[in-house]
């Protein structure tokens, strides 16, 4: 039986640079799996590639039985939108749009927009008093969370995050945390989150190491 | 969403769009003014270049033995209101009739005599058309706006003298001259620059009773508005297919308007100036090439203007598409954004440009031509269908730009 998400000696070069050396590496379902190594070590090119927002120079990468080195640009993007919810390091919000038409843009390019699921969202990660509120009257926290909002709201099979608290304070850092763990325990995601700290990483229940494009230790998180 | 979207655009935007807007309202509001002469200039232009004089002569047909022993024939004036019942009557905007013929001159105060041509035209005369309540205008100025009357024109028992023929014979105005048995009185002097200046000059009407010609004519000039003429004009008719032959005979040519002529006026003769048909013909000819290519000059530059603008909208906004592409917009999606806006604004521009255009349009009809032009009602889709072709051809490049952006790489860049 096939992992949930599999990716098999997968291999990236950016001209004369290489990301990826052959990496194989598998996810089950409804694990949170941190990926860390230092900078420049590869682990936000493997991320990614499995959302399908980048793809490998050879290998192969297949989610849920999808083989996504097989999709081309329109269909990667109806599988993204369909199975992966997506939260960056920087809170990527379009800065013209209030809290809930940033998650209302994921339902759009999704299906229909409906205004009280985002709402709902927004009070799933705590947010709902800032609905009206755009990115710039948020704090870095708060813009995080509708982030949060806006990668739940499709209903995804899996949250990638990459460095998601790497902006915040430890206090919206373990706000945040916290958040993403609920999502885990209780509603059974499957989180990929991409870290340099290790107090970050130390909240996932696995931790693969990378080091200049090869994973160089996978193994279950102390906590 | 959509809605929300494309408001919160235009209004972050505000400056781009409005540039975007003022290049498709301006490009069609000097494509629409341009293409609004160009539909009307033909009229009008060709209406300037009837100051040129008549493009059509109509002379008695003389052929076989009548011509080999120069008989003479003449045309009937009982046809000239016949001109006006043909196909393109109302491109017929001015003829009058002449009868020339030589005859003995003698100047009275000197005695001297010789044969002279001697020419008979209609002064400020007005003839009763068929159907026709208001009479219409056969006198000569109609044709001929040049001539130059010192004196008077020649009414009954009077003659104009031709500046050269006065100046050789020494005739002089209030003189008398004899022609025919007649004394008349010369009322002035006329000067036209051509053969007239040769001529004695009386009105039609008296010469036609001197000489016992009455009703009859030896030419009638014609000044008609034309279709300038291209390669099927110059097509002999009787080598055309019955279809071929029904649009030349539709069409205002100067030959389809000849051989229209020469079928109601009796064994004539219908020939155009060529002098003065081809001139008009390539004048409106290069009148027209300039105003399509000022016209298509006109939409690239807006398409430029738009294209430019929206191309640094779209860089300005890169992690805004990239973000939408990594939250799952595909290329249809991201592709309809920027089509909305420019669709918009090209519907706006083109409603605007349309109105501007009617102002200018109007402006130089009055200030060009003297008149305004008469706005055709297709201009207002055609306005609108350019705009949205501009705004759509200009969007073309920036939305490929848009829809190559790497989320991967544009997200990780912004900070």
């Amino acid at each position: 039986m096939t992992a949930f998400i599999e990716i098999k000696d997968v291999l990236k070069e950016y001209g004369t640079a290489t990301a990826l050396r052959g990496v194989s590496f598998a996810v089950e379902r409804g694990q949170w799996c941190a990926v860390v190594g230092a900078s420049g070590s590869g682990k936000s090119t493997m991320l990614n590639i499995i959302g399908g927002l980048d793809s490998p120079s050879s290998g192969c990468v297949s989610m849920d039985g999808v083989d996504l080195c097989a999709l081309g640009e329109d269909p990667m993007a109806r599988f993204r939108r369909e199975n992966v919810g997506y939260v960056f390091q920087q809170s990527h919000l379009v800065p013209y749009l209030t809290s809930v038409e940033n998650v209302m843009l994921a339902q759009y390019f999704h299906s229909l927009t409906d205004e009280d699921e985002a709402r709902e969202a927004l009070a799933r990660v705590g947010m709902d008093h800032r609905l009206g509120h755009r990115p710039s009257q948020l704090s870095g926290g708060e813009q995080q969370r509708v982030c949060i909002a806006r990668a739940l709201i499709n209903s995804p099979k899996v949250l990638l995050a990459d460095e998601p608290t790497g902006n915040l304070d430890r206090e919206n850092t373990t706000l945040i945390l916290g958040l993403l763990k609920r999502l885990h325990t209780e509603e059974h995601f499957t989180i990929i989150m991409v870290t340099h700290d290790a107090y970050v990483a130390g909240w996932a229940g696995r931790v693969v190491t990378m080091e200049d494009g090869l994973i160089v230790k996978d193994e279950p998180s102390d906590r | 969403m959509l809605f929300i979207l494309l408001r919160q655009s235009f209004t972050n935007q505000m400056k781009a769009m409005f540039l975007m807007f003022l290049s498709v309202a301006m490009g069609t509001a000097v494509s629409a003014s341009l293409v609004a002469i160009s539909l009307d200039v033909q009229g009008k232009v060709s209406r300037e270049l009837r100051s040129f004089g008549a493009n059509i002569t109509i002379e008695p047909k003389v052929e076989g033995l009548a011509g080999l022993a120069g008989q003479r024939r003449f045309l009937s004036e009982e046809d000239i209101p016949k001109a006006k019942t043909i196909f393109w009557r109302h491109n017929i905007i001015g003829l009058t009739p002449f009868l020339e013929l030589e005859a003995l001159l003698e100047v009275a105060h000197s005695g001297a005599t010789s044969k002279r041509k001697v020419m008979g035209a209609w002064f400020d005369h007005s003839i009763m058309l068929p159907g026709e309540s208001e009479p219409f205008d056969a006198g000569v100025s109609s044709v001929m706006p040049w001539w130059e009357v010192s004196g008077s024109a020649p009414g009954e028992g009077e003659a104009l003298v031709g500046v050269s023929l006065a100046q050789e014979l020494g005739i002089k105005s209030g003189d008398t001259v004899r022609l025919m048995g007649r004394d008349l009185r010369v009322s002035g002097t006329l000067s036209t620059g051509g053969a007239e200046d040769g001529l004695l000059v009386l009105n039609l009407n008296e010469l036609q009773s001197l000489s016992g010609n009455e009703g009859a004519l030896t030419r009638v000039m014609v000044s008609a508005l034309t279709t300038p003429m291209d390669e099927f004009a110059y097509k002999d008719p009787d080598t055309m297919s019955k279809v071929e032959y029904e649009k030349w005979y539709c069409t205002g040519y100067v030959t389809s308007i000849a051989k229209q002529l020469e079928e109601v006026f009796g064994g004539s003769r219908v020939k155009p100036i060529w002098r003065v048909a081809e001139t008009e013909g390539r004048v409106l000819e290069r009148l027209t090439v300039l105003v399509y290519l000022l016209t298509l000059a006109a939409l690239v530059a807006a398409a430029l203007g738009m294209s430019t603008t929206l191309a640094a909208s779209v860089l300005r906004r890169l992690d805004e598409i990239a973000l939408m592409k990594a939250v799952g917009a595909d290329r249809m999606g991201i592709s309809i954004i920027f089509l909305a806006e420019t669709f918009i604004i090209g519907l706006a521009g083109g409603l605007v440009g349309y109105l501007i255009s009617l102002a200018a349009a109007h402006y130089i009809g009055v200030e060009v031509f003297g008149s305004a032009l008469d706005q055709k009602g297709i201009l207002l889709p055609a306005s609108i269908l350019s705009a949205l072709g501009i705004s759509s051809l200009a969007a073309w490049l920036p939305i490929r730009r848009a829809l190559m952006v790497k989320p991967a790489v544009v997200l990780k860049e912004v900070h």
